[in-house]
């Protein structure tokens, strides 16, 4: 389901942040990626779903060859994978319903089912109550459970999540892992 | 509900909410379409009015045969059946050489107020040829010109030929004119308005990166901005020709009849229907055009990464 070929990533001319990284995860499987700070842990997130280049090796994620598809096609790939991304990236505009929402209207669901399927993912993390608010009014957990909800609302066949506990104390983080 | 109808919703709102959040750019690039637009179409009306003389004035050239003195009446008769045979002529009037002579010193009466007499008449007989209307006329007028030029007992033809010439030269580069200007406007106006909608794309650079992120194609994306520069150049020409018609019915309502005095039979015009709606869809493609850059050039940066 997902394969990684030697796969070598620098940024700019340094040291390389990924060099030779070769892993194969199978489907059903749930994998932690553990390191330091600076590992290259979020990097190889983003190669995964193409959002950076890598210059050597080859990435397949769900048959799909990630170092070949042009700009065009990205979104076949990525709307097979959700990302729960380290910073959230949540629309700060918008409120937790309208997030959730925003995840489908993209992909171009029809609003009768985005509808009903936001429901359904804010009531799996727990945050009905906060559909109105904005996100710059919930407390970190609690972003963090809207981005979880858009991350899973299309029901992709692989969640990335990158550090989904990192900024938490250890009773939200358990709360948070029981999601999964 | 159908999903290609649907995007286009969405991106419709995205538009609305871009266009709130830089209202003040968006109306500086509405104000700028709207100058321009409205430059080409005062050189339009002026164009179109123009137009409008020469054809008016077309319509009442008519062919003058002068005849020689000792023209026998069997060429006069053959003249005449000439003129009847030609599906072209409307009518023939002949003028002899009295009445010339009578009508001349008349109009020179009126003017100088002095009578005028040589004891003998210089002028020659003619006749006034007109012709039916019809879209080639004017070549029409001057193949039937020549033909009678050749003709026994012709001493001379005239139709204004030269001056008609010279004005249709300059309708001529009147048209280059316009048509050099609306181009040279149109590319400012795609500089322009490609910038204003590169600065709403940066406005949004978050959202846009996240909506890529999570799986939309470049086409989703890029709709709202291209709807934008589209209502902007729709608002702009909009804006603009709706000012220029009132200000054209004011002028119309306060001037007309001392324009009808100068000119007689001549209306001052606006801009055709056609040519409002061609300006209207002109300023929306510029639109359209110009935020296809900003967003293509965009989407380009973003993929280099
Ligand atoms: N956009 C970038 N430009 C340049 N260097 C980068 C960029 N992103 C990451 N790096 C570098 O690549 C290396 C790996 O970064 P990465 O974000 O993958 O680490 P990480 O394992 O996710 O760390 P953390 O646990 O702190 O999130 C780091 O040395 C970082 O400085
Ligand atoms: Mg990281």
């Amino acid at each position: 389901m997902i394969q990684l070929f030697n796969v070598v990533k620098k940024y700019g001319s340094g040291s390389p942040a990924l060099d030779d990284v070769s892993l194969k995860i199978e489907k059903g499987e749930f994998v932690f990626l553990t390191g330091p700070s600076g590992a290259g842990k979020t990097t190889i997130l983003k190669v995964l779903f193409g959002w950076e280049n890598f210059e050597e090796g080859q990435v397949l994620v769900q048959g799909i060859n990630v170092g070949k598809l042009d700009a065009g096609n990205m979104h076949t790939l990525r709307r097979s994978i959700g990302v729960i991304f380290q910073d959230y990236k949540l629309l700060k505009n918008k409120t937790v319903f309208e997030n959730v929402a925003f995840a489908q209207e993209v992909t171009n669901r029809d609003r009768k089912t985005i509808k009903f399927k936001t429901w359904e993912a804010l009531k799996n993390v727990g945050l009905t109550p906060k559909k109105d608010s904005l996100p710059a009014h919930l407390s970190g957990g609690e972003q963090q459970r809207v981005a979880i909800a858009r991350a899973m609302v299309n029901a992709p066949p692989i969640i990335l999540a990158d550090e989904p506990t990192g900024n938490l104390d250890q009773e939200i983080s358990l709360e948070i892992l029981k999601l999964f | 509900m159908n999903s290609a109808f649907q995007a286009l919703l969405i991106g419709f709102q995205a538009t609305i909410a871009n266009v709130r959040a830089n209202m003040q750019t968006f109306l500086i690039s509405i104000a700028t379409i709207s100058i321009s637009i409205g430059i080409l179409g005062i050189f339009l009306i002026i164009f179109f009015n123009l137009n409008g003389f020469l054809v008016s004035w077309n319509q009442q050239v008519q062919l003058i045969v002068y005849l020689n003195d000792d023209i026998s009446p069997a060429q006069k008769n053959n003249l005449e059946a000439l003129f009847k045979d030609s599906s072209r002529v409307q009518s023939t009037e002949e003028v002899t050489k009295d009445r010339a002579w009578k009508d001349f010193r008349l109009s020179q009466a009126e003017k100088s107020g002095m009578e005028f007499d040589l004891g003998f008449n210089p002028l020659p007989a003619s006749y006034k040829v007109r012709f039916k209307l019809s879209d080639n006329r004017l070549t029409h007028i001057s193949e039937f010109a020549e033909k009678i030029q050749s003709e026994t007992g012709v001493e001379s033809v005239e139709y204004g030929k030269n001056w008609i010439s010279r004005f249709e030269k300059f309708m001529v580069f009147c048209r280059v004119f316009l048509m050099a200007t609306g181009a040279l406007l149109s590319f400012g106006l795609i500089l322009i308005i490609s910038n204003t909608i590169r600065l709403s794309i940066y406005s949004r650079q978050d959202e846009i990166e996240l909506m890529l992120l999570i799986g939309a194609t470049p086409g989703f994306v890029k709709i709202p901005f291209l709807l934008e520069g589209m209502l902007q150049g729709l608002c702009g020409s909009i804006l603009s020709l709706g000012l220029m018609g009132v200000i054209y019915y004011y002028l119309k309502s306060e001037f007309q009849v001392s324009i009808e005095s100068i000119a007689r039979g001549m209306d001052f015009q606006f801009i055709s229907q056609p040519f409002l709606l061609s300006l209207v869809g002109l300023s929306v493609l510029i639109g359209l055009v110009a935020s296809y850059i900003s967003t293509y050039h965009y989407m380009q940066v973003l993929n280099k990464r």
